[in-house]
């Protein structure tokens, strides 16, 4: 094109040569032409080829739980009102409208927005949920009938981004809400539906503007060229690329409708960066600001997006509220300038606030341990571009609420325990499920919540200590003929030589022997004399061999101090281990994933519930019963200084050698919590599991309030009456008698009724305990 | 809702067929003879599903060892762990032997050692033989939730319009909501048969056993579930015990 006018230039000259160089200029502007049809064949094929079919790849977009809601479900009303905030629910007086909600005293009116699902749609519609206590006690429709069950639309989590992480919600532009074109039409391109694609009008008005004002303060570029700009070309500011981007924008323009080029320009505009994801589009610039649908944004938070495409890191309305306002407020005048909107509307809106949600909010806060497991499921069944392009829907067991709960335990308890000497170097891990389907609910790798790093819930082998205790005692209570909760064992100081000729002396933590105990006592108080005989008398392999069928397949060497927790497992593998013997004996593989949806909706996979019994749960009763014990009255009863006794609790305190690994893992009737305190080189810690991680342990249960244990007792189990001091079988009747369970058989024979004051049968109880003193 | 009844009326009109009309099967009377304890562990099971063939063991009934489990093993599997009624006696006191001698109600309690995973305490069992008065269809039906009921149902629109996958997911969403609930366990353990798992069909339906306590009529449907899983899987004598374990159940 250059040469082009330069071969106007020379046109006064002596008329001998000019025919020459007019010829030549013919010539040069005939290839000149040529060069330039040829060019915009090429820009034509590029704008048809890169615009017609699918024009941006879509990350898979990770989901929570959906909150489901019946009468009797244990929720209170402010866990839901965390829940409602995060899905960017609006307050209102009454609720109208998708995504409004209404709060009078115990009762939340909620206008759901409606979910597509695997199996099948939630739809839209009114809710009266009415609380009493922490329950849900009412659930009632618009027409004030009653409702069974419903579910809101789930949170979403996050994405599986691809390298050059362009994130964006794609939206159709029948779907946008009401002055969203208007307000963009007349902030950036008044003339966008009378214009071929560049603007003259425009440039025209930017050079006055620009020039009067003696500053940039207007560009002339119309949107169909901002859209090309964005999606064909590069940054790059230069005269040649501003003309291929002018040529480019009105071929788009001969080629396509302006609905369709606005649609596009929704889609493709870059409004913000969170982190090192770019938010494009408006579908997800509202979700990333407001947490809330497109569709459901008002004027005032229409005029904050729409000025924010100016400049989406200076008008950043979380970085720079003030400056974002002054700019909402001026968008909001043009619309009156041009008639878009009235007066009352606009002032209307300049009075509401910027809305965007707040930092550290549910709705504002990201949770990378779980999106890393999430992750890690899903490439065993997809490659790369099919999470990063293909705009998946993975549902998955995430319950944020319950995320929330784990990680203010977590900082709360540091921040207590902050005062003691190395505290700050101790990192932590917490694993959150539900026993009873094996779903992950809450997941933290880190101290630091949404520091994506090392993920050492799934990541850190650590010495599970005492933790292993459990399948010492649970080989051996499968053996009711050998061993009950009441056997005697002896808790005293020995010693073994292994293979390789060493000798393993274990001692117990306050290095005293405690005689003769009942063998349930061993595990209520992590005594290791006792313990490691049992393991040795029931054998070092068959140990293992249970925690292989309790869910964890070890490679650990069949060495003695195994018994003792020398072996290392995930924080993740402990709570797979706990979950069997938490779920009665069946063990169900850990899952953070429950289906997997195509872009459209339709049902892609599902990663079922799957169980498979592993164990008589007769002995898993005892077992349980003897946990109960390490929260009554063994390792763990600090809890009950906090939590209230009716609520009972089964778990287990580990600390390894030195307290260089501080763990509890417990479970009530519907959680199982497994928490790890340690450092990560591994050195050591003010903490043992009883001072360190079930005290994070203890405020978690305390704030997500689960329901007590309560096993079934199976048939293959009786509770006998027993004199606690003896062990020998007694009855109701006597003062003092204990029930204790037993596999049937096992039980010691009922002792003689205690009747009145005559009480023969006690004599002898004393004699015996004399006996046994 | 009312499409539920028609099966289960017409499930527990055949079940009451079986347990009357003993078809040259053992009477429900002598079936649990002496049973061990069934708790056996196998060593190597390459699946959740027991071995066919009472060929391991020479006692009685180890298909039905519902006690113990199953636990990965190479075919044979000597009984590892002892049984719930052993005979040693045990420290600190002495064990009483036989399980009939344990038990206070003898002939009520056999079938359960048998299995011992089966349930329904002693006291509510009527004894064997005599078919348990039933007023018709599962009784515990009108017990469920709004919720489970409403999820419940809608699995078995989805599951009969053979969309087994959305009524999987519509149960275990009953499943999450109602974790104890045998039901809907049951109707999970179903759709997996549909759907040809039969081995995750009968895990799901021991899960379910345990749960259901004092529920004759669902164990009885449970049992027979296990026997249609088993019998998929090719083990027709442990099919034929958990049908037999289904007539003492009602």
């Amino acid at each position: 094109m250059t040469r082009t006018r330069n071969s106007r230039t020379p046109k006064k000259r002596p008329t001998g040569r000019v025919r020459a160089l007019l010829g030549w200029a013919l010539k040069l502007s005939l290839v000149g032409l040529v060069v330039i049809a040829g060019f915009a064949v090429y820009l034509d094929a590029t704008v048809q080829e890169k615009f017609s079919g699918k024009r941006w790849t879509i990350p898979a977009k990770v989901y929570a739980r959906p909150l489901e809601l019946f009468v009797g479900q244990k929720l209170s009303k402010e866990d839901f009102l965390t829940e409602l905030d995060a899905l960017g629910y609006r307050r209102e007086t009454s609720a109208s409208g998708p995504g409004a909600a209404s709060v009078n005293g115990n009762t939340i009116d909620i206008n759901t927005r409606g979910f597509q699902f695997y199996e099948g749609m939630e739809p839209a519609q009114f809710v009266r949920v009415r609380f009493s206590g922490d329950y849900v006690a009412g659930l009632a429709g618009a027409n004030g009938g009653k409702l069974d069950v419903v579910r809101l639309e789930p949170l979403m989590i996050g994405g599986i981004y691809p390298k050059n992480l362009e994130d964006r919600i794609l939206i159709k532009i029948d779907q946008v809400p009401p002055y969203l074109l208007e307000t963009l039409i007349a902030t950036e391109d008044r003339d966008f539906y009378s214009h071929f694609g560049v603007s003259p009008k425009s440039i025209a008005r930017a050079i006055w503007v620009n020039t009067s004002s003696g500053a940039m303060r207007q560009g002339g570029s119309t949107l169909t060229q901002q859209l090309v700009k964005n999606f064909f070309l590069t940054n790059e500011r230069s005269l040649s690329r501003k003309l291929t981007e002018a040529m480019m924008s009105v071929l788009l323009e001969v080629h396509y409708e302006k609905r369709e080029i606005l649609e596009a320009y929704l889609n493709e505009v870059f409004v913000g960066q969170d982190g090192q994801r770019a938010v494009h589009g408006f579908g997800l610039a509202s979700q990333f600001f407001f947490s809330q649908p497109l569709q459901e944004l008002k004027l005032h938070q229409i005029a904050l997006l729409v000025g924010m495409v100016k400049g989406p890191s200076y008008y950043n309305p979380r970085r720079h509220p003030e400056r974002a306002l002054q700019r909402r407020n001026l968008v909001l005048d043009l619309l009156v300038e041009q008639g878009v909107a009235t007066q009352e509307v606009v002032d209307a809106a300049k009075k509401m606030p910027l809305g965007v949600t707040k930092r550290g909010s549910l709705a504002d806060s990201s949770f990378p341990a779980f999106l890393d497991l999430v992750k890690r499921q899903l490439r065993q069944d997809y490659r790369d571009e099919d999470l990063t392009e293909e705009g998946l829907r993975i549902f998955t067991s995430f319950d944020p609420i319950l995320q929330m709960k784990a990680e203010t335990a977590m900082s709360e308890t540091f921040k207590r325990l902050s005062g003691r000497k190395g505290a700050d170097e101790v990192e932590s891990a917490m694993v959150v499920t539900n026993p009873e389907t094996g779903e992950v609910q809450a997941l933290i790798g880190s101290r630091l919540a949404g520091f994506a790093g090392f993920n050492r819930a799934l990541d850190a082998v650590r010495p599970i200590g005492s933790l292993v205790k459990p399948s010492v005692y649970l080989t051996a209570l499968e053996q009711p003929s050998k061993y009950t909760l009441t056997t005697w064992v002896q808790d005293e100081p020995f010693s073994v030589k292994g293979a390789d000729g060493q000798v393993w002396r274990p001692q117990n933590y306050d290095r005293r022997a405690h005689g003769t105990i009942y063998l349930y006592q061993g595990l209520a108080n992590s005594l290791n004399l006792s313990t490691a005989k049992l393991g040795l008398e029931v054998g070092v392999p068959n140990v293992i061999k249970t925690i292989g069928r309790l869910g964890v397949q070890v490679d650990w060497p069949a060495f003695p101090a195994m018994l003792l927790g020398a072996g290392g497992m995930s924080p993740m593998q402990v709570a797979n281990m706990f979950q069997t013997i938490a779920n009665g004996g069946f063990n169900t593989p850990m899952r953070g994933i429950r289906s997997v949806l195509t872009a459209e909706g339709e049902p892609l996979k599902r990663y079922p519930f799957q169980i498979q019994q592993t164990f008589d749960p007769g002995a898993i009763y005892l077992v349980q019963n003897a946990m109960q014990r390490v929260m009554r009255e063994g390792t763990g009863r600090s809890v009950y200084n906090v939590l209230p006794s009716s609520l009972t609790l089964a778990g287990k305190t580990g600390t390894s050698n030195d307290s260089r690994d501080s763990w509890f893992s417990g479970f009530s009737q519907d959680l199982l919590a497994v928490v790890w305190l340690g450092r990560d080189d591994n050195g050591k810690t003010p903490f043992t599991g009883a001072t360190g991680a079930l005290q994070v342990w203890t405020s978690f249960m305390k704030k997500a309030d689960p329901l007590p244990l309560d096993m079934p007792q199976p048939d293959n189990v009786v509770q006998a009456w027993i004199d606690p001091h003896t062990g020998q079988g007694s009855d109701a009747s006597c003062p003092g008698a204990v029930q204790m369970p037993y596999i049937r058989g096992s039980e010691p024979p009922a002792g003689a009724a205690c009747g009145g004051e005559q009480n023969p049968a006690e004599s002898v109880m004393d004699w015996v305990k004399g006996w046994m003193n | 809702m009312n499409k539920w009844w028609i099966p289960a009326l017409t499930a527990v009109a055949v079940l009451h067929g079986c347990a009357s009309v003993p078809r040259g099967n053992i009477p429900v009377v002598d079936s649990g003879t002496r049973v061990s304890n069934s708790e056996r562990v196998s060593a190597k099971r390459p699946s959740a599903y027991p071995t066919s063939g009472g060929s391991n063991q020479a006692q009685s009934l180890p298909e039905d060892s519902g006690v113990t489990v199953m636990i990965p093993q190479g075919s044979g599997g000597a009984p590892i762990s002892t049984t719930p009624i052993s005979t040693g006696p045990i420290t600190p006191g002495p064990v009483s032997s036989g399980p009939i001698s344990t038990n206070p109600n003898p002939v009520a309690d056999e079938p359960f050692d048998i299995a011992s995973m089966s349930s329904a305490p002693a006291a509510t069992q009527a004894p064997t033989g005599i078919p348990r008065s039933n007023s018709g269809g599962l009784s515990a039906d009108e017990q469920l939730d709004g919720p489970v009921l409403a999820l419940l149902t809608t699995a078995q629109q989805q599951q009969s319009s053979g969309d087994f996958n959305g009524a999987s997911s519509s149960l275990e969403r009953a499943q999450r909501i109602a974790p104890r609930e045998p039901q809907v366990l049951f109707r999970l353990a179903q759709v997996r048969l549909s759907q040809g798992d039969a081995a995750q069909s009968e895990q799901l339906a021991r899960r379910a056993l345990t749960y259901a306590n004092g529920r004759p009529d669902l164990q009885a449907q449970l049992w027979n579930t296990i026997a249609q899983a088993r019998e998929k899987q090719g083990d027709s004598a442990g099919a034929a015990l958990a049908r037999q374990k289904a007539r003492v159940n009602l």
